[in-house]
């Protein structure tokens, strides 16, 4: 332990400039939908009590919010590095989150296009360790990067011996 | 073993032992019922159920076989729907025995063999209690070493070599049963079916004016003696609860293997590799804690449950003593552990006062819509603070983290002391997490994934530069290459 105090550097990937086009798009339009069936509710009220509209603001502040800042702060945090040892990220915006997890201890690597997904090209890995706290997942990977990452990554895995435990 | 064997004849008398249990008052009753009125349709009756009992009893015997194939272990079952189950040797993990009084007084014992892969146990009810031993000791022997198919069966037949018990069971122990709440829980259960019961006696509680003050004396009467008598059945209970449970205790080694056998009527035997073993956890609850007792898990990778229990309540100098036998290291269990500091500290502070908040809420709701005067909120509120933060206090007291030559040592709990012991080899990654507030101060949250036990460790609060020293010394080279010297000053790291 006599070791100077040490942090960990940031992965040296950032994600695709599409996944942030993705987070922002989905903020938008939840806060659009929000809009809209408030906008409906307020229509269809009898009266409109001031305080409603202190409940309208509550509700939308925050998702306002989350949609102007969110997807840039994701951006500077969500980072992912594959190195011939370890897989390394970073991911959260309210909790942040550093995972490593030596590809020694790797027993699945899955990949996941969901729909809005692939409408920006977008893929996710997720990598898999004997431990349920284990789990990494990257997000917002272009499609050739993920294709090459999980090719990658599956051919040092099972290079590797023992159950991984 | 390797030609087909069947289960133990006396296998064919437990299930309808068992059946007739169940349908004994019933079949009386409606045999009876039935008798006095109709004497030829008990005739015919009779013979039905005994008949049903039998077959109930005989089928499983004759339907089941196993036996052991080269370097797996097969079993066929079923009349019909056959079924057939192979596992592999060298994939078994576990073989636990378990003989409930009827299999004990007829001398036959359940085998279950875990496989660890899946849930699925394969279940051979019942053997003869040698033969079970003795396909124990074959299903792990044969699992430990290379199978050999010219191996004779008869080599390995001889009793395993055991080594001097680690523990075994001190009717004292037995003190400890009242201060462990776990099984409260059931007992109130019982209670409330109890007083319901109660209720349904339908005791008038309408009484005359005139003795209030007699009534009040003696509801005062009433309070004491529930409260006493309560007390003593809960002593009496969780007493004769705990006796059953653990009674003939002992825990030892046998070829590799830690093995536990335990129980007053039902006797069982738990078996666990001891290579699958990563660590130990020592709990001490509030109350168990009072009385010097504690409570010895050992984490295992690689079967359903990752925390087997390997010594009941007892005094701590006992479970301190096998956790150290079981880690191969004494010290562990006793290194001090390095404080979080004034940061966590007051982190633990504000934990404990947030739990208690709602406390709060529910004095404020009169306050505000009854305009009462404000003196309840006031005194939930200090009360909420000063329990709060004592809460928080023990917390910080119980939370830190050390390294010894061979294992990562973390400790926690808020009213319980929790030490948790793990392997380093066990680790197979690291998370480091940061709320918003932690970020602030510099604090992180440091889990240790694994295998073993619950799958994770967590370090809770700890200044991020000694977070990431810690788990860099705990497995050296693992986050080499993503390392920086940090900046003299602990800066807020992260964004």
């Amino acid at each position: 332990m006599s070791r100077p105090a040490a942090l960990l550097r940031e992965p040296a990937h950032q994600v695709s400039p599409r996944a942030v086009q993705m987070w922002r798009v989905i903020a938008v339009a939840e806060l659009a939908a929000t809009v809209v069936v408030l906008v409906v509710i307020a229509v269809l009220l009898p009266s409109r009590p001031w305080w409603l509209w202190v409940a309208y603001a509550v509700v939308l502040t925050p998702l306002a919010a989350i949609a102007i800042w969110m997807p840039g702060l994701r951006n500077r945090i969500h980072r992912w590095e594959v190195t011939p040892g370890a897989v390394y990220t970073r991911s959260g915006w309210v909790v942040t989150r550093q995972r490593i997890a030596p590809l020694s201890r790797v027993q699945t690597v899955d990949t996941r296009r969901g729909a809005i997904m692939r409408l920006f090209g977008l893929s996710a890995i997720t990598v898999t360790t004997a431990s349920a706290a284990g789990a990494i997942t990257i997000e917002g990977l272009d499609q050739d990067v993920a294709r090459r990452v999980v090719a990658e990554l599956t051919e040092i895995t099972a290079a590797s011996e023992g159950d991984a435990t | 073993m390797s030609e087909w064997q069947r289960l133990d004849r006396r296998t064919m008398l437990v299930g309808p032992l068992k059946t007739l249990r169940q349908i004994l008052v019933p079949a009386l009753a409606a045999l009876i019922g039935v008798g006095t009125q109709q004497p030829r349709w008990l005739l015919f009756a009779a013979p039905v159920v005994l008949v049903g009992a039998v077959g109930i009893g005989v089928l499983p015997w004759v339907t089941t076989r196993f036996r052991i194939a080269g370097d797996q272990l097969v079993v066929t079952r079923g009349l019909l729907n056959k079924t057939r189950l192979t596992a592999p040797l060298d994939r078994i993990r576990s073989v636990d025995l378990e003989a409930p009084l009827l299999h004990r007084a007829l001398g036959i014992q359940k085998v279950e063999v875990g496989t660890g892969v899946d849930d699925t146990r394969i279940e051979l009810d019942s053997l003869s209690t040698a033969q079970a031993e003795q396909l124990r000791n074959l299903l792990l022997t044969r699992a430990a070493v290379t199978p050999d198919p010219a191996d004779d069966a008869d080599v390995d037949t001889e009793p395993a070599p055991r080594s001097p018990d680690l523990a075994r069971f001190r009717g004292s122990w037995v003190r400890f049963a009242p201060f462990s709440l776990g099984r409260l829980v059931i007992a109130l259960g019982a209670l409330g079916g109890l007083s319901q019961f109660v209720g349904d006696v339908g005791i008038d509680f309408s009484v005359d004016q005139e003795d209030v003050q007699r009534i009040e004396s003696a509801l005062l009467l009433v309070v004491v003696v529930l409260l006493v008598g309560g007390l003593v059945v809960w002593t009496l209970l969780s007493m004769a609860a705990y006796a059953v449970q653990w009674w003939g205790l002992r825990l030892f080694r046998e070829e590799g293997n830690l093995r536990l056998t335990r129980g007053l009527f039902t006797t069982a035997s738990t078996t666990i590799e001891e290579a699958r073993v990563r660590g130990v956890q020592l709990r001490e609850t509030a109350l168990l804690r009072a009385v010097g007792g504690a409570e010895l898990h050992t984490l295992v990778t690689g079967l359903d449950e990752g925390v087997y229990a390997v010594l009941p309540p007892c005094p701590t100098s006992e479970t301190r003593r096998v956790g150290d036998d079981v880690l191969g290291d004494p010290a562990p269990l006793r290194t001090p552990l390095t404080k979080h500091g004034a940061r966590a500290r007051r982190r633990c502070h504000l934990r404990g006062v947030r739990l208690l908040l709602p406390a709060v809420v529910v004095a404020l709701v009169p306050a505000v819509f009854f305009s009462v005067t404000p003196v309840l909120p006031v005194l939930v509120t200090l009360a909420v603070l000063l329990v709060g933060i004592a809460l928080g206090e023990a917390e910080y007291r119980h939370l830190g983290h050390a390294l010894t030559a061979d294992h990562l040592v973390v400790g926690s709990g808020v009213t319980s002391r929790v030490r948790t012991v793990l392997e380093r080899g066990g680790v197979i990654g690291w998370v480091v997490s940061q709320t918003w507030f932690q970020r602030r101060r510099g604090l992180a949250t440091l889990v240790a994934t694994t295998a073993a036990g619950a799958e994770r460790i967590t370090v809770r609060d700890v200044p991020l530069d000694r977070a990431i020293t810690f788990a860099d010394a705990v497995v050296p080279g693992m986050l080499e290459p993503f390392l920086v010297s940090s900046p003299p000053a602990t800066a807020p790291a992260g964004t």
